[in-house]
């Protein structure tokens, strides 16, 4: 057994054992916690490349924690869908790793910046960990680490906003967790197994048996990542946590947070029931029109929003909804669209974030209407801002157009012509709240006596970077496009 | 009457869901935070208790390694589950409380409605 046969797990552990030891080396050496946590970022992200290039050589591949094979042992999986996820997770946590660096000492007391970094170290390795567990029971104990930790990352700042909001969250997120747990108890009653493979094969002959019992799991399960993941009616918690938290914290939780659910529920949906089940129990109609709801009622609550990041947050109600509409839509483009919009969306929702940390800490604005005449103090950040929005909108030339138009095409492709209304009409809306800020910050003077502080280059850095991104991805999508597909087609073709 | 046989079967069954019910109707809906903290416990309980109780057979004998005859062990595994469970359930507790006794110090209450109220006399 060599190192390398170990880094699937190694991901997941060295996040968790850098939490672990953080709160100490601040103490010791607080200078070098942040470049620690920088080398684990760097670290995690080179397993996962290796991860990808063995996925390349053998196809997927299992890791078998402690040698203990199911179903005794947890297992994890490694297939292109799930490195797709942590290559997304550990990439962009540390490209908001960088930015947080600099804002840190704005938001947070320089006493508890060591806790923030050991809770942004649990938070990515939870996720790396959801992405690439195979077993029902780890997902509910990462689910739970990542609930606390992402609570965490909220209520550090100890203003009274944030301790109410990460209260409203943590208990809406504990809502979610029973759920689950329940459905788990569910599941594991009928069919004895808690591995995703063996549960499959397990359930066509529980279904017969007890299909009241998968019912109510179903039904849970739809319930506890819809509440983790903000799908329509159970978002009511999302505004308030993700506005008032610091603006790093905001920009992993709207930008990786809440995908990460997603991908998890694609996964039980996908790998643990059948096909058969499926088309049994319409769970893929309920989740596409309560995708639709969200896309709709996400910006238009968006737009009478006056605070610039609870407007973003509302945003995000929106936009997960495009990745739960390729979920519920069952056809291959539109998933396509769906995954693609998980990486540009954390991209792009991760630099408006930032953007809104940056104006914040310049100007202390963070009214949607002070924002008059700001791209003349801040010029690049505001065009960061402008190739946010516009990529929000679907403007050719930015991330948002791909994926919104492989959703499209895949509606059409469905037969479900209306999906594709719904999609240009929210383009539309996200278009009325996202071009009068650009348009107000370009072509309005700036007023205000109040000096503009200066901001740190690597701030700005990291937002650039950012928009780099946005554009690449939208002028060049096709690697990404041929990866997915050829992902997607192994899931498809099951 | 087959529905009445198989709830009084399966009792266990219906004292969970009950319970589950109250602590996610407590917890949503009630305005004291320390309840709603309280009523999330009771939701984590019901599902141990239904987890614990599925895993028994009633005659079966503790899961140690033994000579037992003719008899057979119980499933350890749900035990062992809920092991992890309970410990999850304790640091979600303390958390939640710890962020109750800093919401209290700055509102004097932990009356969901009342700190609604002072918020809004506030602005």
């Amino acid at each position: 057994m060599t190192l390398q046969h170990h880094f699937p797990a190694l991901i997941i552990v060295i996040f968790l054992i850098c939490a672990f030891i953080m709160p100490l080396l601040f103490r010791w050496r607080s200078t070098l916690c942040a470049p620690a946590l920088l080398l684990v970022h760097l670290l995690a992200l080179a397993m996962a490349v290796a991860l990808l290039v063995r996925l390349y050589a053998g196809g997927p591949f299992y890791y078998h924690l402690g040698n203990w094979a199911p179903p005794w042992g947890i297992e994890l999986k490694i297939d292109f869908l799930r490195v797709y996820m942590v290559l997304i997770l550990v990439g962009l946590g540390l490209w908001i790793f960088v930015y947080a660096l600099k804002d840190l000492a704005h938001e947070l007391k320089r006493e508890v910046t060591g806790w923030y970094y050991a809770l942004y170290a649990l938070l990515i390795g939870s996720m790396s960990g959801m992405a690439l567990t195979n077993d029902m029971f780890n997902l509910f104990v990462f689910m739970e680490i990542c609930g606390i930790a992402s609570c965490a990352i909220i209520s550090i700042k100890e203003s009274r906003e944030c301790l109410e909001a990460s209260f409203k969250y943590l208990i809406l997120s504990a809502m979610g967790t029973g759920c689950y747990l329940m459905a788990i108890a569910m599941i594991y009653m009928v069919t004895g197994q808690l591995n995703f493979q063996l549960i499959r094969e397990a359930l066509p002959a529980a279904a017969g048996l007890y299909p009241n019992n998968l019912l109510v799991a179903t039904a849970l399960i739809i319930v506890a990542f819809g509440t983790k993941a903000a799908l329509f009616p159970l978002h009511v918690w999302l505004p308030d946590a993700h506005a008032s938290a610091p603006s790093p914290s905001s920009a992993v939780l709207s930008g990786l947070v809440i995908k990460i659910y997603a991908f998890s529920l694609f996964n039980i949906l996908f790998f643990v029931f059948p096909a058969s089940f499926r088309q049994a129990v319409p769970i893929n109609e309920i989740v596409l029109w309560l995708a639709t709801l969200g896309i709709l009622f996400g910006s238009i609550f968006a737009m009478v929003q006056e605070d610039l990041k609870k407007m973003l947050a509302y945003s995000s109600i929106a936009q997960i909804g495009y990745v739960f509409m390729g979920i519920g839509l069952n056809q291959p483009t539109a998933l396509l669209g769906g995954f693609y919009h998980i990486l540009n969306h954390a991209l792009m929702k991760g630099m408006l974030f930032m953007v809104a940390g940056v104006i914040i800490q310049a100007t202390g604005r963070r009214r949607v209407k002070d924002l008059n005449g700001i791209g003349h103090v801040l010029p690049l950040v505001m065009i960061a801002f402008t190739v946010g929005g516009f990529s929000m909108i679907g403007i050719p030339g930015t991330g948002g157009l791909i994926s919104k138009w492989y959703l499209a095409e895949g509606a059409l492709l469905a037969n479900r012509l209306f999906f594709v209304i719904v999609i240009v009409l929210s383009s539309l809306l996200n278009a009325v709240y996202y071009l009068p800020i650009i348009i107000n910050a370009f072509l309005n003077p700036y007023e205000g006596r109040e000096p503009v502080k200066p901001v740190s280059r690597l701030m700005v850095g990291a937002i650039t970077a950012g928009m780099i991104a946005v554009i690449f991805f939208g002028v060049y999508p096709k690697p990404v496009i041929v990866f997915l597909k050829a992902a997607l087609a192994a899931v498809i073709g099951m | 009457m087959e529905t009445l046989k198989n709830l009084a079967h399966n009792y266990y069954y219906l004292v969970a869901v009950v319970l589950f019910v109250i602590g996610m109707h407590t917890m949503l809906t009630h305005s004291n935070l320390i309840k709603k903290v309280i009523a999330m416990n009771i939701m984590d309980t019901s599902v141990f208790l239904l987890f614990v109780a599925i895993g028994y057979i009633r005659g079966g004998q503790a899961p140690i390694m033994r000579d037992i005859g003719d008899g057979f062990y119980i499933n350890p595994l749900p035990g062992a589950l809920i092991l992890t469970g309970i410990v999850v359930g304790v640091s979600v507790t303390a958390y939640a409380l710890s962020l109750v006794v800093k919401i209290y110090r700055y509102y004097g209450t932990v009356d969901a409605d009342e700190i609604v109220e002072i918020r809004s006399r506030e602005q």
